[in-house]
């Protein structure tokens, strides 16, 4: 019984060592590297220097990089609700059983998930463009005024747009699986007790979707904090609209390639990434108080 | 072996020669009796009898047809050209290759403005060293000059880009008006313009665009960057005359929407180019192959005109270096030497490339200045070109990180632009993340 | 272990699916019989136009050439049909570079997201039905890496990469997308109840190994869980543009993003001399790359609809 569960052990670390490794070398290892140069200094003139924690004393004073996560920050306080919502909306209306062809509906908003972002961010790009572009052709069309979608007020909400097309679909297959998990009986217990359909979204729908909530933001957390590809397409089309540090990660790439300064530059992923892990935690905190991932 | 013991040896010669020629505060151009060869030249021709590969890094279309021209008349030599991007994304790469140590081509395309940069990060060769020193009588100067840093030669000069002022003729004529021949008529034209039709413009100006902002302080006789020796830098884009000047000449009439602000290069901006809604594009002598291939529906709408004001500067244009990974330095030496001077090579990348040349060879040939350019029918616009390149002004410098000055151009000056045209406050904000930069990166600013 | 798993007969045969609550495949007919309504169908109708008038706007796009994409209405037809000459054009642009791409992003695809899946799946079966030696600090240190920022690590990656020698070969895109922290959460959390503890017990008591056990009784429950995290990877990959586009060099490596960017950067200049009138290329391009995705999810709709509502979401 002992040696058959020392074997069972080694078998489970065979197992997973496949994962490890890769995990290892794709992850762990850059993230040590970029943790190792974030601590030096490279100059042009005068070579490489030891630094200690001056790349991340000098992160947090940088307004560069502080308006940069500000925006991410407010792109996550409305983006993510508003594209979160619709999908729960969509889900919920999908499960409701009143649609027709229901199928269609589902793969439909969902297809978008299947376009590259690179892609998706190029195609808008065109969309966009109020002389030319589509914008500009319901403006002729209908005679009405829209606004230029490029300009600085309004480009954050165009990627929102960009990024909400991307992922609605996506979050709303999380929402509807989660709500085709519920078991038939709850609704029959739920009916018997005389409930109405606000009392069992509430009280039957809600709380079995908590988990599914809870996954969906944390991914948002993720795609927000990073947020590159689309701006950086955007940007031929917008070019003083999207600065260097108009995104934390834009600011990250800039500083590397086009500034040479690799050891500011990855002292700024560094934080980037504890940020990231920090805001995922909150929301993990807020979201589920009694649930939890593990 | 022995030829990267030799290289360590005449780099090590090269940058005492650097030191010495920045204590007697040389110049460009560098010293005459110094810069002579540390490699025989006759090895450097000699490379090319061997069998060898090199790497070419290039985001030119087309340039595989000259290419194959140097591959035929050398069959020893096998020459990949590869795109990896354009200009920025190709300086991306070739950063990280660098910084990594491995993974960069034998030799690249490089725009003047970067040469500095890749030069003084030690990512290039001195061409010096290879005898490259003696093509300068076959450049126009303001190419030559551009290749010089530090007191070494770090390219070749390929293609130019002497500014002009394009004008739709068509466009022109209805409005009563004739290209303007000074500032002030372009003032006025811009008011004439938008007049008659409030959805045009005179031109643009594109907030993401440094290269042209710089070339146009250089027009104006301004030398707002100014590099010593290797190390000192000065930066004056607040007080130099030729800023100044570009910001009192454009500022104005962005203020009072007369000039466009958009981003160019893009759909709509094509799409705006082809329905004539700019009249006038100053840019540099390499365009009319633009304008060819991606509108030619306007072909005979279009002719050429010298600058306002008489004085050009330049706009554009590469050289072709090589880079300190190079694994057959004198091959690639020879092949960047070939490409752009030699007669048949430098034909080539005019003709089937669509390049503006770089050498005399061409500039000076009566038979290229009076060629018919079909795309403007009537007019010789090799004439207003060639002219143009005589009248760049001299000495300009560029900064040795103009490749990170340039990316921050639209969080300064770009703003500014976009947001009505004050563009003293913007060159103010350029010239301090400049400076900042400078310092942290160890150089002297003043 | 919990008291409902052990209820399971090892007899039985195996029900694929958390033993909790025997999941309804999405697509079989909703639960309730409640009457059409034609307003919500109506409204829905105004999301699903929301997601599909871009695509149909590239669709058309991909039928006109540059010419007319200057001068023709985004949504309607222009002057002739040249979607079949676009497409050629695609495949024979560069000597077929396209083509090449294609079957780059086919292989990262493929033996990235297969590899992914496969190791993710081997890794949670490991962590959900054993307790070995660091599992907790193994799961909750991937866990942790769940929020890290891939592309804020591109630039170590690139240096780490080149250092090993590997930069600029599909080595460098291959190895960080063979890892995939929520791949193995979703396995997991979906191999804890969809291979009963009981029928293990049952089949070590017949001698049988656990390697056997895995490939021959376990994978086979695994399988929609499999298929999940296949998907989500495959598009992950398919999709990866940031990292190729840093540790790639050699345009014949590129996956289809990055050739397709490289494509748009050219059509819309970037530099003066670069600029050629390759815009019905890189819509053309576009379309076609989205298309063997599509094809995917639509083939495959059945298992990743068990494996998501089974997997990711449970309670």
């Amino acid at each position: 019984m002992r040696r058959s569960a020392v074997r069972r052990n080694l078998t489970a670390h065979a197992f997973f060592l496949p994962f490890l490794a890769v995990f290892a070398i794709g992850v762990v290892a850059p993230l040590v590297y970029a943790v190792n140069l974030s601590l030096y200094q490279e100059r042009m003139i005068g070579g490489t220097s030891f630094v200690g924690l001056d790349n991340y004393a000098k992160a947090l004073e940088d307004t560069l990089f502080h308006v940069g996560l500000g925006r991410v920050a407010l792109f996550f306080a409305i983006q993510v609700p508003l594209m979160l919502g619709l999908a729960l909306l969509a889900a919920l209306v999908i499960d409701s059983g009143r649609l027709r062809a229901p199928g269609v509906f589902r793969i439909g908003i969902f297809v978008p998930y299947a376009v590259p972002g690179v892609v998706a961010a190029l195609m808008w790009g065109y969309i966009y463009g109020d002389r030319f572009g589509l914008a500009g052709e319901v403006e002729d069309l209908f005679g009405v005024d829209l606004p230029d979608f490029l300009a600085s007020g309004w480009m954050l909400a165009s990627i929102g747009n960009i990024v909400t097309w991307s992922y609605v679909g996506y979050n709303m297959l999380i929402f509807y699986a989660a709500l085709r998990a519920i078991p038939d009986e709850l609704y029959e217990a739920a009916e018997m007790d005389g409930a109405g359909s606000i009392r069992k979204a509430w009280s039957i729908k809600l709380p079995a979707l908590r988990p599914a909530l809870l996954l969906a933001t944390i991914f948002s957390v993720i795609g927000t904090f990073q947020l590159f590809n689309e701006p950086s397409v955007l940007q031929a089309l917008a070019p003083a609209v999207i600065t260097t540090n108009y995104t934390p990660n834009m600011y990250a790439f800039s500083l590397a390639f086009e500034g040479r300064q690799f050891n500011y530059s990855a002292a700024i992923a560094v934080m980037l990434g504890l940020v990231t892990v920090v805001v995922a935690y909150v929301v993990q905190l807020v979201t589920a108080r009694r649930e939890r991932m593990l | 072996m022995r030829s990267s013991m030799k290289h360590a040896l005449t780099t090590a010669t090269a940058a005492a020669l650097a030191l010495a020629l920045a204590a007697c505060g040389g110049g460009s151009g560098g010293g005459k009796s110094d810069d002579g060869p540390k490699v025989d030249p006759a090895a450097v021709q000699g490379a090319l009898d061997k069998p060898a590969t090199i790497t070419f890094w290039s985001w030119v279309p087309n340039i595989e047809k000259t290419v194959a021209l140097f591959e035929k008349k050398y069959p020893n030599i096998n020459v990949e050209v590869v795109n990896v991007g354009q200009s920025k994304d190709q300086y991306t790469k070739l950063t990280t290759a660098m910084k990594a140590g491995n993974g960069a081509p034998d030799v690249a395309q490089i725009e003047y403005f970067a040469l500095p940069q890749f030069a003084l990060t030690k990512s290039l060769v001195n061409l010096a060293d290879y005898g490259v020193g003696s093509l300068k009588d076959k450049f126009a100067a303001s190419a030559w000059s551009q290749v010089n840093v530090a007191g070494g030669i770090y390219g070749v000069p390929q293609d130019t880009g002497p500014m002009a002022m394009f004008y739709r003729k068509d466009i022109l004529d209805k409005l009563g008006a004739a290209a303007p021949k000074t500032w002030e008529e372009f003032a006025a034209l811009a008011k004439k313009v938008h007049e008659a039709d409030p959805s045009s413009y005179v031109t643009y100006v594109d907030p993401g665009d440094p290269g042209t902002a710089t070339s146009f302080m250089w027009d104006f006789g301004g030398k707002p960057f100014k590099v010593e020796g290797t190390t000192d830098v000065t930066v004056n884009l607040k007080d130099d005359a030729g800023a100044k000047a570009y910001a009192d000449t454009m500022g104005p009439l962005i203020k009072d929407k007369l000039i466009d602000v958009t981003g160019s290069w893009n759909d709509e901006w094509w799409k705006s180019m082809a329905a004539g809604k700019y009249p006038i594009w100053i840019t540099g002598a390499w365009a009319p192959a633009v304008l060819e291939k991606n509108i030619p529906q306007s072909k005979g709408q279009w002719s050429v005109a010298p600058m306002p004001g008489g004085a050009s500067a330049e706009n554009g244009g590469s050289s072709v270096a090589v880079t300190t990974q190079a694994k057959n330095k004198e091959a690639s030496v020879a092949f960047a030497q070939w490409l752009n001077s030699d007669p048949e090579a430098v034909k080539s990348l005019n003709s089937e490339v669509g390049l503006f040349p770089a050498t005399k060879v061409l500039l000076d040939d009566p038979g290229f200045r009076s060629a018919e350019v079909p795309f403007f029918p009537g007019s010789k616009p090799n004439e207003v070109f060639a002219d143009m390149s005589k009248a760049v002004r001299p000495d300009w410098q560029y900064l040795p990180f103009q490749v990170y000055a340039n990316s921050v151009f639209k969080d300064t000056v770009g703003q500014s632009l976009q947001g009505g045209g004050d563009l003293g406050q913007g060159l103010a904000a350029w010239q301090e993340r400049i400076k900042t930069y400078g310092k942290e990166q160890g150089f002297t600013i003043k | 272990m919990s008291a409902e798993t052990t209820e399971a007969q090892p007899s039985a045969a195996p029900v694929p699916g958390p033993r909790k609550r025997p999941v309804r495949p999405l697509s079989r007919k909703p639960r309730r019989r409640r009457g059409k309504s034609t307003a919500l169908t109506v409204a829905m109708g105004l999301m699903l136009a929301y997601a599909l008038v871009p695509l149909v706007w590239l669709t058309i796009s991909a039928t006109k050439s540059n010419q007319t994409l200057f001068d023709s209405p985004g949504l309607w037809f222009g002057d002739g049909f040249h979607l079949f000459e676009n497409i050629h054009d695609v495949f024979t642009y560069d000597d077929g570079i396209y083509l090449r791409w294609f079957g780059n992003t086919l292989l990262y695809s493929v033996v990235g997201a297969g590899g992914a899946a496969m190791i993710a799946t081997m890794g949670g079966y490991a962590l959900a039905k054993y307790d070995f030696v660091g599992r907790k600090f193994l799961f909750a240190l991937v866990l942790g890496a769940i929020s890290i920022p891939a592309t804020a690590l591109a630039v170590p990656t690139y240096l780490l990469f080149s250092e090993m020698g590997i930069v600029n070969t599909p080595w460098a895109v291959l190895l960080p997308t063979l890892a995939s922290p929520f791949g193995l959460y979703l396995m997991q959390v979906y191999a804890k109840d969809a291979v009963p503890d009981a029928m293990l017990e049952a089949a070590r008591i017949d001698g049988a190994g656990e390697l056997r056990i895995f490939f021959t009784i376990s994978l086979r429950l695994l399988a929609p869980g499999f298929v999940t995290v296949l998907l989500f990877t495959l598009v992950a990959t398919w999709n990866n543009y940031f990292l190729p586009l840093i540790v790639l060099n050699d345009p014949d490596l590129f996956p289809l993003t990055v050739g397709l960017h490289q494509w748009n950067s050219m059509a819309q200049g970037g530099s003066g001399a670069g600029a050629i009138p390759i815009l019905p290329l890189v819509l053309t391009g576009s379309l076609l790359a989205i298309v063997p995705l599509v094809v995917a999810f639509l083939f495959l709709q059945r298992f990743w609809e068990s494996g998501l509502s089974a997997g990711g979401v449970k309670q």
